[in-house]
C-alpha cells in the first residue's frame, strides 16, 4: 500500500518536474532576450539573424539614431503643445493655425523621411535576404501602419 | 401584555398541533424506498473505497507503474513545451512593438 502510494505521488511529481523542466529549457532564449540590455536589438538580432558583428553595427546605427531622435521628439512636443494652444483660442482656421499646420506637417515629414533613412541603413547591414525582410516589416509597422491607420479615422 | 398575548397565542399553538392528524397516505413502499436510498449511499462510499483499493493494487505491479510514470513525464513534457511556446510567442510580440515605438517617434513621443 505505502509502495502504491509512493508511485502516485512519485508520478505526480515527475510529472510536474517534467513541466517545469520543459517550460525553463523552451523559455531560455527569450528570457535572455527580455533580460538583456536592449531587448528590442536581442529579439532583432535573434529575428532577423544577425551576426555577432552585423549586431554590433545595427546597434551602433541605432544608437546614433536614436540621439537625433530625441531632439526631434521635443521638437514635435513643442510643435504640438502650440497647435494646442491656437485651437483652444480660437474656432476658425486662423493663419496661425494653418502655419502650425504646415509647420507639424512638414516636421512630419522630416522625422519619417530620417526614420526611413535609418531603416535603409540598418538593413543594408543585415543579410540580403533578411534586410529585405526587415524593410517589409519594418515599413508596414511604421510608414504604412500610419498611413493605414489615418485612412481609417 | 405582550409576554401575555405571545403565551396565549403560544398556548393555542400547542392545541392546534396536538390536535393536527396527517391524514395524507404515505407514498407505496414508502419504508422500502427509504431502505433502498440507505443502501445505495453505503453502497456508493463503499464502491469509492473499493475503487481506491483496486488502483492502489493496480499499481504496485511493475508494468502499470512505469506506464503511469511514463504517461505523467510525456504529459509534463507536453504541457511545458505547449506552454513555452506561448510565453516566447507572447514576448516576441511585445519585443517587436517595443522596437517600433522606439524607432517610430510618431507611434511614441518620448524616448
Amino acid at each position: 500500500m505505502t509502495r502504491s502510494v509512493l508511485i502516485l505521488v512519485g508520478g505526480l511529481v515527475l510529472g510536474v518536474l517534467a513541466y517545469a523542466g520543459m517550460y525553463r529549457v523552451g523559455t531560455n532564449n527569450s528570457c535572455c532576450m527580455v533580460e538583456s540590455k536592449t531587448p528590442e536589438l536581442a529579439w532583432l538580432q535573434q529575428e532577423f539573424h544577425l551576426s555577432d558583428a552585423e549586431f554590433k553595427r545595427v546597434s551602433q546605427l541605432h544608437e546614433q539614431y536614436l540621439s537625433g531622435c530625441a531632439e526631434r521628439c521635443h521638437q514635435i512636443d513643442l510643435k504640438n503643445e502650440q497647435l494646442a494652444r491656437l485651437l483652444e483660442a480660437t474656432n476658425n482656421v486662423s493663419p496661425e493655425i494653418q502655419r502650425a499646420l504646415a509647420e507639424a506637417a512638414q516636421l512630419r515629414a522630416q522625422c519619417q523621411s530620417m526614420m526611413l533613412q535609418h531603416f535603409y541603413e540598418v538593413s543594408r547591414t543585415m543579410p540580403a535576404d533578411q534586410g529585405k525582410r526587415y524593410l517589409a516589416w519594418v515599413r508596414s509597422k511604421t510608414l504604412l501602419h500610419d498611413a493605414h491607420a489615418a485612412m481609417h479615422h | 401584555m405582550k409576554s401575555q398575548q405571545f403565551d396565549q397565542n403560544d398556548e393555542s399553538l400547542s392545541r392546534v398541533l396536538r390536535e393536527w392528524r396527517v391524514e395524507t397516505p404515505l407514498p407505496p413502499r414508502f419504508q422500502e424506498a427509504v431502505w433502498r436510498r440507505i443502501e445505495l449511499n453505503d453502497n456508493q462510499s463503499s464502491n469509492w473505497t473499493l475503487l481506491l483499493s483496486r488502483l492502489l493494487g493496480a499499481i504496485a505491479k511493475p508494468s502499470l507503474a512505469m506506464s503511469y510514470l511514463m504517461v505523467l513525464l510525456l504529459a509534463g513534457i507536453l504541457a511545458g513545451y505547449w506552454q513555452a511556446q506561448i510565453a516566447n510567442t507572447r514576448a516576441e510580440e511585445q519585443l517587436s512593438a517595443r522596437y517600433v515605438q522606439v524607432v517610430d517617434p510618431y507611434q511614441t513621443l518620448h524616448h
